[in-house]
C-alpha cells in the first residue's frame, strides 16, 4: 500500500491540511479527516450528487475525486453558505417552500442550486430541472425543491447573494 | 380535543431544516466513536449455493484487520427467528451469516472488522470461498409448484404461509354475471431506497448501546434483548437523523444484529455503513406480488363479485419481524377498495425465492392490489364501453357515511366519489379527451389515468385486524413535561425518518396544552429517555402520536389549570389558556404566564389532591380509521420509442384533519414520485440463474427532477369521527395509488393499439412490447 501523503486545500475559507492514502476519495478526506459531515455520501458510484462540493467554484462529486487531486484547491461544502451566521437566501427558500425531508440530499441539493442561480439568475422551472438532473432526492418529488429554487432566485434578485 | 385548533392546520415551516440546511444534523455515518472499528461483509456472488469451504487466514492477517467470522465461527450464536400473527404461518430460521448456504446474491457469508472500512474491504478480497452452485428459482409461481428447488429444507416448503378469505355468495355471483373481466398483473420488484442506506454502531461492553438508523428504536432493543437473551434495561438504541426510510428501516436486518457480537468479540465499538451496491442487492426489495382478479360485473356495471389470488415474491428469507405477508396478505384485504363489492374471495400465497429477502416499503401490498384492481377496472371499462370514471363513480361507497368493506375494513367515512369529480374537473376531463382525440389524428398519443383508493392510517390494533393480521396489538406513547421554566419537552420512540415529527407533534402540544409552538421540544431517538413506541410505519405517527400527545397534553393542561386556580386564587371554570398565559375570563389583569405556574409546582406548591409534577406520559391506540385519495396522471407516450413523458399529476386528497398543509403536501408529492418511479423507472431484475442484474446506480434508475412534473394538490377535508382530532393518516397514499394512474394513462394513450398492460415496470422496452403484442391480437380490449 503506498504511504499516506500530506494534503492541504482551503475548505470555506480555511487552509486544512491532513493526511489521504493515494486512493482516499475525497469525500472520506472531507468528512473523516476534516470531520466535514455536511457532506453526505449517497453512493460513491457518481449517480445521487449528495456528494457534492465546489472544486474552484465547479460543481464536482467528491465520491469521484481523490483527496489528492485536490491538492492546493479551494473547495466550498453545504458550510460555506452560512458559516456560523444566519441562513444563506437559497438555505431560506429551501425552508419556506419545503425543499427537504430528511435533508440528506441537501447539502449537494444547496451547491447545485447555487451553481445555477450563479449562472441564471432567473431560472424558468425546466432550467432548473434540467440542472439538478445530477442530484437525486427520494423524499420530495422535487416539487418542493424546485420551488424552493424558484423562491431562492427571488430572493436574491431582491437582496443580493 | 374540544378547543379549536390555533396552530394546527398551519403550514408553519419545520424546526428540523436550519440543521440540516447548514450541514450540522447529524447522520449514522457523521457518529464515531472513540476505537471504532469498521465492518465489511463478505456477500454471495451466488443465487443458490452450497458453501463447501470458508478460508479465512489470508484476510486475518492482513493490516489493520481485527476479526474475521465465518458461519462456521458462530457456533451457538443466536439466530434470528420469525413468524407472523397469522396461524397459517410457518416459523422461519435464519442464522446471523450464512452457515452452510447461501440462497440469493449479496447474502453475507463472513464478516470483517477492521481499523477502516478500506481495509475491511481489502480484507474481504482475501476471504476465500468455496460454492457449488444449485438451482435457483426466481418466479414466484414456479417457486410454489411440485420439484421447484427448496430453499429451506427444514420448512419442508417455499411458501410461508397459505391462506384463504371468502365473505358472501361469490361464484353465485360470478355465474349471474352479464360480464367477467380478468387479469393477471405482476407488480415487479421496487425498493424504497433511501439516500442514506441502512447503518449500526454497535458498543457491547456491560451494557449494550446500538446507534442505528431505523425508524423504530424501541422494537430494535426489544429484539435486540430477545436476541442476545439481555434485559431490555441493559440495551439502549439511540437513533441520530434518518436519511430516509420509506419502510426499509422498520426491519431487524442480520447485518445489524451481528453487530453487538462482533463488538464483544473486538472488544471495541463497530461500526458498518452499507455501499449502495449492498443497499441494492441486499438490504429489502419490495412489491413483488403475482395479482390474479377476476371481477363480476351485471348488465349495468355494477360489481357483483371479486375473486383474487396474490402471490407474493417474498425473497430468500423472512424480513424480520414484519414478514412476506405485508405484501400479498395486504393487498388481499384491500382488495375492494373506495367500491361496493358485494362478495369476495381471495387466496395469498407468499413464495420464497433465490432473490434479496421483502421487507415492507411505503404502502406495503396495497400498492400492488390496488393496482391490479384499477388497470382490470379501465379494462372492463373499455369492454363494456362505459366511461372509467362513470363505472368508477357508479361503484364506489357513498362519501361521508362509515361503511365496511368485504374484506372487513372498517371505513370511517370519506369523499370518495367527491375525490374523483375533483380530480377530473382539475385535469379538464371533457377538453383532454377533445385533445387526445386531436392529437390521435397526427400520430401523437397522449392518455390519463385515474387512481382513486382509501388508505388505512395509524397502524394499530383495530386496522392490523382489517388487514389480516387479528392477533396483533401495539403500544405507542408520548411524555408531555411542562419544565421549570414553562418550556415543553415532548419525548416519544417514535422515529421521524424526514417526515417533519419536530414540527407537527409541537403543533399538537402547543394546541393541547395552550402554548406556543416554539416553546414546545420534540426529543426521540433514544430508548433511555423516550416513551415506549412502536415506531413510525404505516402513517402511523401523526394519528398515533397526535392522538396520544392530545391526551397527554389534556392531563398536564388540567394539573396546570389547578395549580393556576391556586395561585390565582380563582376557580378551574373561570379560567382560560392561551398562547402560554392563563388568564381569569372576564378579569384579564388576573393572569399567570406558564412559566410562572410550572415555578409555583416545580416549588412544590398545588392545591389538596393535585401531584404537582407536571408531566403525563399517554398511549393511544385509535380505531380504523382511512384517508381517500384520487390521483390522476397525463401522460404522453412515445409509441415509435416506448418512452413515457409525464404531463401532470394531480393529487386530491382528504387525510382528514390537516396539521401541516405543507407537509402534507410534501408527502404526497414525494409518495407519488416513488410511484412514477415504480412504474416508469425503477426495476431490479434478476437473470434466470438469480443473479442480480440492478447493482448501481446506472441500472437502477431514480426519477431525477426533469422526469417529474409539479404534484398539483388539492385537499379535501372529511375528518374522522372515531380518531382524536379527526386526524387520519397520509404518509403512504401517495405511493399506493400513483402506479395504477400512470398504467392506466399509459393504456388509456395506447387504446388505439388496443394494448394491455399487466406488468411494472414498463420501461420503453416494455412499452414498445405491449404494443408488439396488441398488434398481433385479432380483437382489441378481450
Amino acid at each position: 500500500m503506498p504511504e499516506p501523503r500530506v494534503v492541504t486545500m482551503t475548505v470555506d475559507g480555511r487552509t486544512r491540511t491532513g493526511t489521504a492514502e493515494p486512493r482516499l476519495l475525497l469525500s472520506d478526506f472531507l468528512r473523516h479527516e476534516l470531520g466535514l459531515t455536511g457532506v453526505h455520501v449517497g453512493c460513491e458510484q457518481g449517480g445521487c450528487g449528495a456528494c457534492s462540493v465546489r472544486i474552484d467554484g465547479r460543481l464536482v462529486l467528491s465520491c469521484l475525486t481523490l483527496a489528492l487531486q485536490a491538492e492546493g484547491a479551494t473547495i466550498q461544502t453545504v458550510e460555506s453558505l452560512a458559516g456560523s451566521g444566519e441562513l444563506h437566501p437559497i438555505q431560506r427558500a429551501f425552508q419556506a417552500r419545503h425543499g427537504l425531508q430528511c435533508g440528506f440530499c441537501t447539502p449537494g441539493m444547496l451547491l447545485a442550486a447555487q451553481v445555477l442561480l450563479e449562472e441564471t439568475p432567473d431560472p424558468t422551472d425546466e432550467q432548473i430541472r434540467e440542472h439538478l438532473s445530477g442530484n437525486v432526492c427520494r423524499c420530495t418529488g422535487y416539487t418542493g425543491i424546485v420551488a424552493s429554487v424558484r423562491e431562492a432566485a427571488r430572493l436574491l434578485r431582491e437582496e443580493g447573494p | 380535543m374540544s378547543r379549536p385548533f390555533r396552530h394546527v392546520g398551519r403550514s408553519l415551516p419545520r424546526v428540523e431544516d436550519p440543521e440540516l440546511l447548514r450541514g450540522r444534523a447529524r447522520f449514522l455515518d457523521d457518529v464515531r466513536l472513540p476505537g471504532q472499528l469498521d465492518v465489511a461483509f463478505v456477500r454471495s456472488p451466488y443465487a443458490h449455493a452450497r458453501i463447501v469451504d470458508v478460508r479465512a487466514d489470508a484476510a486475518g492477517g492482513h493490516d489493520g484487520v481485527a476479526l474475521v467470522v465465518t458461519g462456521a465461527d458462530l457456533g451457538d450464536a443466536p439466530e434470528i427467528v420469525t413468524t407472523s400473527a397469522r396461524p397459517e404461518a410457518g416459523t422461519w430460521r435464519r442464522p446471523l451469516l450464512a452457515r452452510d448456504r447461501v440462497r440469493y446474491v449479496g447474502e453475507p457469508v463472513a464478516a470483517v472488522v477492521a481499523s477502516s472500512r478500506y481495509a475491511a474491504e481489502d480484507a474481504c478480497e482475501l476471504v476465500e470461498v468455496d460454492y457449488e452452485p444449485l438451482d435457483a428459482v426466481v418466479d414466484p409461481e414456479q417457486a410454489l409448484e411440485p420439484g421447484a428447488p427448496l430453499l429451506h429444507e427444514t420448512n419442508g416448503s417455499n411458501n410461508f404461509a397459505h391462506i384463504e378469505f371468502e365473505r358472501g355468495d361469490v361464484d353465485k355471483a360470478f355465474e349471474r354475471a352479464a360480464h367477467v373481466v380478468a387479469k393477471r398483473f405482476h407488480f415487479g420488484r421496487t425498493h424504497a431506497a433511501p439516500l442514506e442506506g441502512r447503518g449500526g454502531i454497535a458498543d457491547w461492553s456491560r451494557d449494550l448501546t446500538l446507534w442505528s438508523s431505523t425508524q423504530m428504536p424501541f422494537l430494535v432493543r426489544s429484539m435486540l434483548a430477545a436476541l442476545y437473551e439481555l434485559p431490555q434495561t441493559r440495551v439502549r438504541v439511540l437513533v441520530p437523523g434518518v436519511g430516509g426510510g420509506f419502510g426499509l428501516k422498520v426491519h431487524l436486518y442480520v447485518e445489524e444484529a451481528i453487530l453487538p457480537l462482533l463488538s464483544r468479540l473486538a472488544g471495541a465499538p463497530v461500526k458498518w455503513h452499507e455501499d449502495r451496491y449492498e443497499h441494492l442487492a441486499a438490504s429489502g426489495h419490495s412489491k413483488e406480488v403475482v395479482c390474479k382478479l377476476e371481477l363480476a360485473l351485471d348488465e349495468d356495471g355494477t360489481f357483483l363479485a371479486l375473486r383474487g389470488h396474490l402471490i407474493g415474491d417474498g425473497g430468500a428469507h423472512q424480513g424480520h419481524p414484519w414478514t412476506s405477508l405485508i405484501d400479498p396478505l395486504c393487498a388481499a384485504s384491500m382488495l375492494p377498495g373506495i367500491y361496493d363489492v358485494p362478495a369476495i374471495r381471495y387466496e395469498v400465497d407468499a413464495a420464497a425465492t433465490n432473490k434479496c429477502p421483502s421487507t415492507a416499503y411505503r404502502g406495503v401490498g396495497w400498492t400492488s392490489g390496488h393496482a391490479a384492481r384499477e388497470v382490470l377496472i379501465d379494462d372492463a371499462a373499455r369492454l363494456l364501453g362505459v366511461d372509467p370514471l362513470e363505472l368508477r363513480l357508479r361503484n364506489c361507497l357513498p362519501d361521508g357515511e362509515p361503511a365496511v368493506s368485504a374484506t372487513g375494513c372498517r371505513y370511517d367515512g370519506g369523499s370518495y366519489a367527491e375525490s374523483i369529480r375533483r380530480a377530473r374537473d382539475l385535469v379538464g376531463y371533457e377538453a383532454f379527451r377533445e385533445r387526445q382525440a386531436r392529437l390521435r389524428e397526427e400520430g401523437r398519443y397522449v392518455g390519463v389515468g385515474f387512481s382513486p383508493f382509501v388508505e388505512q392510517g395509524g397502524w394499530a390494533s383495530q386496522v392490523a385486524a382489517d388487514m389480516g393480521f387479528p392477533n396483533a396489538g401495539y403500544l405507542d406513547s408520548v411524555c408531555v413535561t411542562v419544565e421549570p421554566d414553562g418550556s415543553v419537552t415532548l419525548t416519544t420512540g417514535l422515529q421521524s425518518n424526514g417526515q417533519g415529527h419536530a414540527t407537527v407533534l409541537a403543533q399538537l402540544a402547543a394546541d393541547g396544552l395552550g402554548v406556543l409552538p416554539e416553546n414546545v421540544r420534540v426529543v426521540q431517538g433514544d430508548t433511555a429517555t423516550g416513551a415506549y413506541s412502536t415506531g413510525s410505519w404505516g402513517s402511523r405517527t401523526a394519528v398515533i402520536a397526535g392522538g396520544s400527545v392530545l391526551r397527554a397534553t389534556e392531563d398536564v393542561r388540567q394539573k396546570l389549570l389547578q395549580i393556576a386556580a391556586n395561585e390565582l386564587e380563582a376557580s378551574v371554570d373561570d379560567l382560560e389558556l392561551e398562547d402560554g398565559t392563563v388568564a381569569v375570563r372576564g378579569s384579564p389583569h388576573r393572569r399567570l404566564a406558564v412559566a410562572e405556574v410550572a415555578a409555583a409546582a416545580y416549588a412544590g406548591r398545588a392545591p389538596e389532591g393535585v401531584d404537582p409534577a407536571l408531566t403525563a406520559t399517554r398511549s393511544y391506540d385509535p380505531p380504523a380509521t382511512y384517508s381517500n385519495a384520487c390521483i390522476a396522471c397525463v401522460v404522453e407516450v412515445d409509441a415509435e420509442t416506448g418512452r413515457v413523458t409525464v404531463e401532470r399529476i394531480v393529487a386530491v386528497e382528504d387525510c382528514g384533519t390537516v396539521l401541516n398543509p405543507l407537509l402534507v403536501d410534501g408527502q404526497v408529492a414525494g409518495a407519488i414520485a416513488q410511484g412514477v418511479g415504480a412504474v416508469l423507472y425503477e426495476g431490479l431484475p434478476y437473470a434466470d440463474d438469480g443473479q442480480f442484474l440492478a447493482g448501481s446506480l446506472s441500472e437502477f434508475l431514480y426519477p431525477t427532477a426533469p422526469e417529474l412534473p409539479d404534484v398539483e394538490v388539492e385537499h379535501l377535508v372529511t375528518p374522522s369521527p372515531v380518531t382524536e382530532g379527526g386526524i387520519k393518516g397520509m404518509g403512504e397514499g401517495g405511493l399506493i395509488g400513483a402506479p395504477a394512474a400512470v398504467v392506466n394513462a399509459i393504456a388509456d394513450a395506447l387504446a388505439p393499439f388496443g394494448v394491455s398492460l399487466d406488468r411494472t415496470p414498463l420501461r420503453p422496452c416494455d412499452v414498445l412490447a405491449a404494443v408488439d403484442a396488441a398488434g398481433s391480437r385479432v380483437s382489441v380490449g378481450t
